[in-house]
């Protein structure tokens, strides 16, 4: 496949670790060191997806992303060493696709880029799944008929129950679920009082199968006190 | 000066008589033993008796005050005071003293009118022997009172006798010593010379013949003498005892008279178209009857009072819920007005006419018809409680002005003059000071404009005069001086109104602007010593913010300088661990990249910590179930518990336990609290995980017995504090103090308590109302 990606970083060694990383992967990486190098080669049209961190002489990142979004459509990943909630909705807003905090971890990373990349290569397939009655979050896929999920385009094995809970939360995304409702309305019997166990091993399990890192979860979220939801994210 | 009686009390005390009776009735029914009581709910019995035993109280006190007032009052007023004696409260009117004195006094009248003379009782008393002769003065009427003084040959030669003629209540013969017929109002037909048979209606006969008396009652014979001697306690007034005579010129004179049994007004029309009303026994008859009344009235008004207070007694207890439930109703009365009612009945006590003697006690005190010895002083203070109304509005103000009292805190009273001094609190400082300068100049400025009208007007003492002057000009320089010193209190006021308002400035955060009063004042010292500490204020205040925001950007900027080289190590190590290494390096790979990770959970707390500790970590408080959330927590980390060999004794109410709180924070919280336990605890324990609501308040515990010896007086929550010496193992020190930090971020309280090996963490919520 060898699509090419950029990295950008001011630390060499970073963007050279990243890079290690990414080529074993199988992909082309081009490397820049700051802002304004990074606006050069990301008019590169075999580009096909940007790394690129927040804090860098010159340019900072997100300047950057917006100089970049003014001329090309392409997923831009932003890594930064801020981990507050504040910067993350910062970054997606500046249209970032995705938010990696540093430290991360390498094999992460390169699943969200696969998953970027193959979401952005999906996108044409996506619309026109959701036209169909499929419901579509984020990387996510699901078709109620068929009773499938596919997580970037590929489907993901679910159990009998597991697949009653994502079908539950993939029709109601954004609401949140107590564990009881959810123990009601998969297991059709009553709440039990160890409802929560039950229910908390099966979304973990179903998190290992979606999640790019399951223990900071994208889309299944637990909403401490009240219950569980389905995070919404754009397409 | 014994016209009035008939004017007050008797009426009012009997009505108060027939309300207490009626009272009594009720109540003894009610409380009499062995009488089939009505059933009554226990509350209903219950305020009914608070009723009665307060109404107990009030009828009792106001009857035996109002009845013992009336008759100090009375007694005071001394107009009955030669009525008592022997019988006065006798039936029969003829066997008190008033009547045996009105029957010496017409008796000595007819002598001295058949004498010529004026015979005064005493007149010629000579050692302990009294004569009773005539003087050759002229003489007087006697009798009736508006005639008693009157000199009668100036009455155009009328009769001496013509006022008693009249009243033919008593009928009389005088006959002179020559035995001729003096004066008699006996009409024709009837006799009284002989005791044994009188006109009809008459029963009392007195007969004055040979300078002794004999009287017949009934047709019996009285003992007019007793032993013979006359004392100042004989019953009869007359001649005739041993001691007692009569002169050479009254003994020649014989007067028969005879009296009514029950009198009645006789009236005489005049030639000049009016009445005359000759009643002199008949008045006597009426106030012996009105009198007796009087006081035998007052003698059980008092008794049924003390029945009535003893009532009160018994329901004390009752009573004193009804005095409380009445003083949750006078305490809305302002204080002020207790007093001023006290004082308007003191008042009208003293300066009321009373109605004995027709005068207000000040009027008797003023005039100086009672004179400073203690017997008057008494008199005048019995007379006080004589107006009756007066005294139980003066005693019933004070009792409920005490009940008040007693039954509320100060702070649930209400004064005016409170009211109007946290009135005056909300004016600013220099108006109130400049509103009591004005008031100290009219009230002293008032006095003196009195005084210099007294002087001129009412004193007469005009510009011409010398004294005018020697008054008038040290009362212009004392105003003089007062009006320069109020001047200067008004700018003193206004200078102290100007620091006080710099105070509140500085105090709602203004400090900037210095306070600049002029170089002459006062407190300019004070001013700018106020400045100073502004100018302090300011600096240190600048000081700590610039060094909050440089410690907040240091935190920021020392994590990423962290993470930056972290992210490196982290990457190589990872991808050194995927290099093919021989023996020992693999191992030396594998910890590298483990420490790396610890250091970057490190950093992360660090950060967080730091960040909670300068009080900038942000927090999205909602509404939470606290035991849904500990449920979660648990079933999150099962993995980690049930590989940990810990059994976790669970105790969680199943019903919400709603508080507010950042759900993810609170979390963090467990999270940290419960892997502190994984890892401290001895193996095997038990871990005690329970919520519990009291108080207002969700109180979470996790208690577990610590596997190393917990260290004494050491504060846990401390940040790198550990409960154990060695850092070998995988904690960054930082869990309980994240743990700490982040609860008190949402609202909640942390605390740790170690008792020997057990350790307990406590966090504490109030619970959230009802969105």
């Amino acid at each position: 496949m060898n699509e090419c990606i950029l990295v950008v970083d001011d630390d060499p060694e970073i963007v050279g670790a990243i890079a290690i990383t990414l080529e074993r992967e199988g992909y082309r990486v081009l490397r820049a060191y700051n802002g304004m190098e990074a606006l050069d080669l990301a008019l590169d049209p075999a580009v096909r997806l940007i790394l690129i961190d927040v804090m860098m002489p010159k340019l900072d990142g997100l300047s950057a992303l917006l100089r970049i979004r003014e001329k090309r459509n392409l997923p831009v990943i932003v890594l930064s060493a801020k981990s507050e909630d504040t910067d993350k909705i910062l970054g997606l807003s500046m249209g970032a696709d995705d938010y990696v905090t540093k430290p991360f971890n390498p094999q992460e990373l390169a699943a969200r880029v696969r998953s970027q990349l193959r979401r952005y290569t999906l996108l044409g397939d996506v619309h026109a799944e959701a036209r169909q009655g499929l419901l579509v979050n984020g990387r996510l896929t699901y078709d109620p008929g068929r009773r499938e999920l596919r997580a970037d385009g590929e489907t993901v094995k679910l159990t009998a129950t597991e697949t009653k809970i994502v079908d539950l939360l993939m029709r109601n995304p954004g609401r949140i679920f107590p564990a009881e409702e959810i123990y009601r309305r998969v297991w059709d019997g009553e709440a039990a009082y160890a409802c929560e166990n039950t229910v908390m091993v099966h979304i973990r399990r179903i998190r290992e199968k979606i999640e790019l890192n399951p223990r900071e979860p994208d889309y299944i979220k637990v909403v401490w006190g009240i219950g569980y939801k389905m995070e919404q994210h754009g397409t | 000066m014994d016209t009035k009686w008939n004017s007050t009390g008797p009426d009012e005390g009997l009505e108060q008589f027939v309300a207490g009776e009626v009272r009594e009735a009720l109540k003894g029914a009610e409380d009499a033993p062995g009488v089939v009581k009505l059933r009554v709910p226990g509350k209903t019995a219950g305020k009914l008796r608070a009723a009665a035993g307060l109404l107990a109280l009030v009828l009792g006190v106001s009857l035996v005050l109002g009845s013992l007032g009336q008759t100090a009052g009375r007694l005071a007023g001394g107009a009955d005071s030669s009525s008592f004696g022997p019988g006065w409260w006798s039936t029969d009117w003829q066997e008190t003293p008033s009547f045996r004195r009105e029957m010496a006094q017409r008796l000595q009248a007819f002598l001295s009118m058949a004498t010529g003379s004026d015979l005064d009782w005493w007149g010629t008393a000579s050692g302990d022997t009294y004569i009773l002769s005539g003087d050759g003065d002229t003489w007087y009427t006697w009798g009736s009172m508006d005639t008693a003084t009157e000199d009668i040959t100036a009455e155009d030669g009328a009769a001496p006798d013509a006022d008693y003629a009249a009243d033919q209540n008593l009928l009389y013969q005088v006959i002179g010593p020559e035995n001729e017929l003096l004066y008699s109002n006996v009409p024709a037909g009837a006799e009284i010379t002989s005791g044994r048979e009188l006109p009809e209606g008459y029963n009392f006969h007195l007969v004055f013949r040979h300078g002794e008396v004999q009287i017949r009652k009934d047709g019996e014979p009285v003992d007019v003498y007793g032993d013979g001697f006359y004392t100042e306690d004989a019953l009869w007034d007359v001649p005739g005892y041993e001691n007692f005579t009569a002169g050479e010129d009254v003994a020649g004179v014989t007067v028969y008279m005879a009296v009514r049994q029950e009198p009645v007004p006789y009236v005489q029309l005049s030639t000049d178209g009016g009445a005359r009303f000759y009643n002199g026994l008949y008045d006597t008859y009426q106030y012996i009857r009105e009198m007796q009344g009087f006081y035998v009235l007052r003698a059980v008004l008092c008794v049924l009072g003390i029945a009535c207070l003893a009532v009160a007694r018994l329901l004390r207890t009752d009573r004193r819920r009804a005095e409380a439930r009445l003083a949750a109703l006078t305490r809305r009365v302002p204080g002020e007005v207790w007093w001023l009612a006290a004082i308007l009945a003191l008042l009208t006590m003293v300066f009321s006419m009373d109605p004995y003697t027709g005068c207000s006690p000040f009027e008797l005190w003023y005039y100086g018809w009672m004179d400073s010895s203690l017997t008057d002083v008494l008199r005048l203070l019995a007379l006080l409680p004589a107006n009756t109304a007066a005294l139980l509005v003066l005693v019933w103000v004070l009792w409920l002005r005490h009940i008040t009292r007693k039954n509320t805190e100060p702070d649930q009273r209400w004064s005016l003059l409170r009211a109007l001094s946290v009135r005056a609190r909300k004016y600013p400082f220099q108006r109130r000071l400049s509103r009591w300068n004005r008031l100290a100049l009219v009230l002293i400025c008032l006095p003196a404009a009195f005084w210099l009208l007294v002087l001129t007007r009412i004193l007469g003492i005009s510009a011409y005069d010398a004294l005018f002057w020697f008054t008038f000009l040290p009362l212009l320089l004392s105003a003089v001086v007062l009006c320069w010193i109020l001047r200067k209190n008004a700018a003193l006021a206004r200078d102290i109104g100007l620091l006080a308002d710099q105070v509140t400035a500085i105090r709602d955060g203004d400090l900037e602007t210095p306070l600049d009063l002029p170089a002459d004042a006062d407190l300019r010292q004070t001013a700018e010593q106020l400045n100073d500490i502004q100018a302090g204020l300011h600096r240190a205040l600048a000081e700590q913010t610039r060094s909050e925001r440089m410690k907040v950007e240091l935190i920021s900027n020392v994590s990423h300088d962290l993470k930056t080289p972290l992210t490196s190590v982290l990457s190589y190590a990872e991808l050194l661990r995927q290099e093919p290494l021989e023996g020992a390096a693999a191992d030396y790979a594998r910890i590298i990249d483990e420490k790396a990770h610890r250091l970057a959970v490190m950093v992360q707390d660090v950060f967080e910590v730091s960040k909670a500790a300068s009080g900038q970590l942000p927090v999205q408080p909602e509404r939470l179930d606290f035991a849904k959330l500990l449920r979660q927590t648990l079933a999150d980390l099962e993995g980690p518990i049930s590989k940990s060999g810990l059994t976790f004794r669970v105790d969680l109410p199943e019903a919400p336990v709603m508080i507010t709180a950042d759900g993810r924070r609170l979390y963090r919280v467990f999270q940290n609290l419960i892997d502190n336990a994984l890892k401290y605890a001895l193996e095997g324990s038990r871990v005690y995980l329970t919520l519990k609501v009291a108080d207002g308040r969700a109180e979470a515990s996790l208690r577990n017995t610590s596997r190393e010896e917990l260290p004494d007086g050491v504060d846990l929550t401390a940040r790198f504090v550990r409960g154990d010496a060695s850092r070998t193992d995988g904690g960054s020190g930082l869990g309980l103090s994240i743990a700490s930090s982040f609860t008190e971020a949402c609202g909640g309280a942390f605390r740790v308590e170690t008792l020997a090996d057990l350790f307990t963490a406590v966090v504490s919520f109030p619970l959230s109302e009802e969105a």
